[in-house]
């Protein structure tokens, strides 16, 4: 009798846990049969009350069935934690499927750019200075040691104002402007927009960002510069970044240099982006014009010193191989939303 | 300036062979200038050199080039032929007299005379010349000059001297109303900025940039009269500015020449007339050089040297760089050398100057890189770009793209946004009427911007970090940004967000009051626009731009924009911010709905339920704002959700029932005003 009633139950306490379709109802299976009061349990503390003959025999089978119970309910727990049913095996999910990204806005690339010129300064002892976008004659020309009336000034081509100021043609003012108000040592990159008088096309542009740099001390030389320009431009663009120094001319600096680094794109080997010439023209460099620093205030023979700028629009367009330099100012998000 | 060289031409100044095109091309980039093509022509190759305007007095020159090429390569270069056979009959001084009136203006001005020459067309090789370096042939004589000019770099000019009145020549300014007829049949109306070449009786061409028509040399020219002259720099810039008119010779002279030159080229030109189109040539250089311009010495300390370049180069190397680039050392000491420096190298009166010299031709490659040893100054923070940087790091995580836009704008935003001439600033030779000022307001670029991606977004949210400048010379920072397809409490929320972390708190928002005198007031929705204020100083505005304004820039939707002093705003960022303690007590939520009339501001029942509530409230939630149909006419639904919490102590269900009672009676006590339940 207790044997039959034993398997019965077993019988319908596992046909109970496979039909519970939620865990709610597997904790009432499992309280009906293993609960305080659980037919099993209720069993199993009844045993002293049977002969001692039978005692053992449906011990060990009630056990039995205890311990298959709760081994099939927690498969089903299992199951119902994990989502998916022992009925739907063959379910699935396609992790291929697209994520859902949070919807975050984007920075401009020449603020992306900004940024890592700032760090890689700022972590070699260069503070920032920043001086304003309308200039004036002296700054932004004389005390920089180009002359009125002469050809050199052409290669500024300048928007003048009403006001009598002109927008800087390029961030060297901020050269003499802190000079003239910080003593030396010093070591300072200046950002800002700079403006040129000229046509727009894919590789001329009116309105720029520029980066000039300043370090002045007692003995700055031009080996210094190259191991300042060169570091620069190896956590810029990689460690392999190569780069020359070649003659140029500036009024501002004597000697001066154009700088040119192994072209990205092919590794200096040679291809359309760099006229097949293996290097890119990236920034002027050269030692501080005594003119600039008797202008700034400073005693030419005590101290010495170098300059560099470049344009942040050739470095961005280099690093993300953009073709236009019109589209940074262009307000379009097809192109904004890539960065 | 790119200037076209001859490959062929320049290896005629050497015996042994240059380097193949290419080389030679690598070469001077290195030591010299930027070479930026090389192209085939013929059997020659053309080389187009950029020469900087320093070395544009003595470099815009095949001979200049020579001189460098030969510095580099450290190669002799050969002189060139100037021996003339002068006619002891003839006398120059008996076919023409010169009278400069302006000493400064023509510092030297030295002619010849030659007779019986034979006008005609050039020989072959001269004409090529002319032709590979971008100059037309006219005839043996005028061709020389030419080809002299292109040789040396010294402008040269012929005239016939039958056709000139008085047999003399003057240089003056020009008189008012005074014309003149080009070589190529252009006129000019001269004034007296022009600087001229005259006859007794008129201009006979225009000083150092054209020759007139009047005087030309044709194939009749029997007597020619040769003009090489040195001219202030300045005073051909502004002629050839005033004229509008740029030439060779022009160029040239606007860059400063060496006045020693005028005697080397003038013979030269002679030289070669006299071999091709015969002729005597007359006794005697005439020569008005009242100053006569020596050579400088620059005195140049070596450890100067080593410690501007970073480099050591031994003194003999040193010297010997600068004898090949004709620099004549005149003494030398232990550690520095006394130079004289060519007349020809108007740019070098500098130790700096010589070191540069030294430096490129040595090789600026072979300088090390060395990290300077400097004191350890720790770089000053810049707070500025320290809060730019925060304040765009929100606005992009609160989904925000930002752009760049131009600092101008034109005249139709400025009257479309009712700024006022006196507020703006006028750019003096602007690109284009759409770039005429400089931009008071970010606002306007910013709707182009929509105007630009409306087509491919249907949702847009930029901003602009940016400088505005307003008369009559001041410039700030400004901070605004828009949202297309969305409400104003949506960006009222981004402004309480992006000010909560800048760590600004105090702001509040006042009802615009439009004064009819701000140029403001038509850039926003009269009835739908905040002040943000911080006590009572106004910081930016939050709201619906102007109907108009959307319609005459044809923008379909709702714009919400925000406009920001950032000089205001970055004065009251803190990096400061204190904890508050976590209450160890439970919070319990109720619900409130109230009806009050449609212009009730949330901001008065807010307060209403905190003067009640005080510290026993943390927050009040307003979880909707309904109006709708089935409300009475006139009336809106506000819903809240009021968290209690009390720091101390386990606020009790009574404790709470009481308070949730006396601000329903509070706001129940308004007329109109009804609390459903």
């Amino acid at each position: 009798m207790v044997k039959i009633s034993l398997k019965t139950l077993k019988n319908k306490a596992k046909l109970e846990v496979e039909k519970a379709a939620t865990s709610a109802e597997l904790n009432e299976v499992f309280n009906k049969y293993l609960g305080k009061k659980g037919e099993i349990t209720l069993v199993l503390s009844s045993l002293d009350k049977l002969a001692r003959s039978k005692r053992a025999k449906i011990g060990k089978e009630a056990n039995e069935i205890k311990r298959f119970l709760q081994d099939k309910i927690n498969e089903k727990k299992f199951s119902f934690f994990s989502g998916a049913s022992s009925k739907s095996r063959e379910e699935w999910l396609d992790i291929t499927a697209p994520g859902k990204k949070p919807v975050i806005g984007h920075l401009h690339p020449l603020t992306l750019v900004r940024r890592k010129v700032e760090d890689i300064f700022q972590s070699m002892g260069f503070s920032i200075f920043e001086c304003p976008d309308m200039e004036t004659e002296w700054y932004n020309f004389d005390a920089l040691n180009i002359p009125k009336d002469h050809p050199a000034r052409d290669q500024w081509d300048t928007f003048y104002l009403k006001n009598g100021l002109l927008l800087r043609t390029h961030t060297t003012p901020g050269d003499p402007r802190y000079m003239g108000e910080n003593n030396p040592p010093l070591r300072i990159i200046i950002p800002g927009n700079v403006f040129r008088h000229e046509a727009t096309d894919a590789s001329h542009e009116f309105q720029l960002f520029q980066f000039d740099g300043l370090m002045v001390d007692k003995k700055i030389s031009v080996a210094n510069l190259k191991a300042i320009v060169g570091e620069f431009f190896r956590r810029f663009f990689g460690e392999n970044t190569k780069f020359r120094l070649r003659p140029d001319y500036f009024p501002f600096t004597e000697p001066s240099f154009d700088i040119s680094i192994s072209c990205i794109f092919c590794r200096g080997k040679g291809c359309p982006v760099c006229k097949r010439s293996g290097w890119l023209e990236v920034a002027g460099a050269g030692m501080v014009h005594p003119n600039v620093l008797k202008n700034s205030g400073f005693i030419p023979k005590e101290w010495q010193g170098w300059a560099f700028g470049f344009g942040l629009e050739r470095l961005a367009m280099l690093k993300y191989k953009i073709n236009d330099i019109r589209l940074f100012r262009s307000g379009d998000l097809r192109f904004l939303q890539q960065f | 300036m790119e200037l076209t060289f001859s490959y062929n031409w320049l290896q005629s100044f050497f015996e042994k062979r240059l380097p193949k095109p290419e080389e030679l091309a690598d070469v001077l980039m290195m030591h010299f200038a930027e070479v930026s093509e090389i192209k085939k022509k013929g059997h020659d190759f053309l080389l187009d050199i950029d020469i900087k305007p320093s070395r544009a007095p003595d470099c815009l020159s095949h001979l200049g080039i020579a001189r460098e090429i030969a510095a580099i390569l450290n190669i002799k270069y050969k002189i060139l032929d100037t021996k003339l056979a002068g006619d002891k009959k003839l006398k120059a001084k008996d076919f023409i007299s010169i009278e400069v009136k302006d000493k400064m203006a023509c510092p030297r001005y030295t002619a010849r005379v030659i007779t019986n020459v034979k006008v005609g067309p050039s020989p072959k090789w001269l004409k090529d010349r002319l032709i590979v370096c971008g100059l037309r042939p006219i005839n043996n004589v005028v061709d020389i000059a030419n080809y002299v000019m292109l040789e040396t770099g010294q402008p040269l000019h012929a005239f016939d001297a039958d056709k000139l009145e008085g047999r003399k020549i003057i240089v003056r300014f020009a008189k008012e109303r005074e014309k003149i007829v080009t070589l190529d049949e252009q006129k000019f109306n001269l004034d007296s900025d022009v600087l001229v070449i005259a006859d007794v009786k008129k201009p006979v061409a225009v000083a150092g940039i054209k020759g007139g028509k009047f005087p030309e040399i044709d194939n009749k020219t029997k007597t020619v009269i040769l003009e090489s002259a040195n001219f202030n720099l300045r005073v051909i810039r502004h002629s050839s500015q005033k004229l509008k008119l740029k030439t060779d010779a022009s160029i040239r002279f606007e860059h400063g020449l060496d006045p020693n030159l005028t005697e080397f080229a003038i013979d030269r030109e002679s030289y070669l007339i006299q071999k091709i189109a015969g002729g005597r040539i007359a006794q005697g250089l005439i020569d008005i050089y009242p100053r006569k311009v020596s050579a400088r010495i620059v005195k140049l300390n070596l450890n100067y040297l080593e410690s501007l370049l970073g480099i050591k180069i031994a003194k003999n190397e040193a010297i010997k760089i600068l004898e090949r680039l004709g620099f004549n050392v005149l003494r030398s000491a232990a550690n520095s050398v006394s130079v004289r420096v060519p007349t020809r190298r108007l740019d070098v009166s500098l130790p700096e100057d010589l070191i540069e010299e030294i430096g490129r031709i040595h090789g600026y490659d072979k300088i090390p890189a060395v990290f300077p040893i400097s004191s350890l100054i720790p770089p000053k923070e810049n707070l500025d770009i320290f809060w730019e940087n925060i304040t765009k790091d929100i606005l992009k995580e609160a989904g925000f793209t930002e752009v760049y836009n131009y600092s101008f704008f034109g005249e139709k935003e400025a009257a479309l946004f009712g700024y006022k001439e006196k507020e703006l600033i006028e750019v003096e030779n602007p690109l284009s009427q759409e770039y005429q000022y400089l931009r008071t307001t970010l606002i306007p670029n910013l709707l182009k911007n929509i105007e630009k991606n409306f087509r491919d977004f249907q949702k847009i949210k930029i901003f602009e970090l940016g400088k505005i400048f307003k008369a009559p010379s001041s410039e700030k920072r400004q901070l605004a940004g828009l949202a297309l397809g969305e409400e104003f409490q949506y960006l009222k929320g981004i402004i309480d967000s992006l000010l909560e972390k800048l760590g600004i708190s105090g702001v509040w928002y006042d009802e615009y009051q439009a004064t009819p005198e701000e140029s403001k007031q038509l850039i926003w929705h009269p009835k739908k626009c905040a002040e943000i204020k911080f006590n009572n100083e106004e910081i930016g505005f939050l709201g619906e731009v102007s109907p108009r304004i959307l319609d005459e820039l044809d923008i379909k939707g709702k714009v919400i924009l925000f406009d920001i002093d950032f000089e205001k705003l970055s004065q009251l960022t803190s990096e400061e911010h204190e904890y508050r303690p976590l209450s160890r007590y439970p919070s319990a939520v109720r619900d409130i709905a109230v009806l009050v009339p449609r212009n009730v501001r949330v901001a008065e029942v807010l307060n209403k339920i905190y003067d009640i509530g005080k510290e026993l409230i943390r927050d009040v939630e307003l979880f909707d704002i309904y109006e709708g149909e089935e409300l009475p006419y006139g009336k809106k639904n506000l819903a809240f959700h009021i968290i209690y919490q009390a720091q101390d102590r386990t606020l009790s269900p009574k404790e709470i029932d009481e308070l949730q009672g006396k601000i329903i009676k509070i706001l129940e006590k308004e007329p109109e005003w009804q609390v459903r339940k």
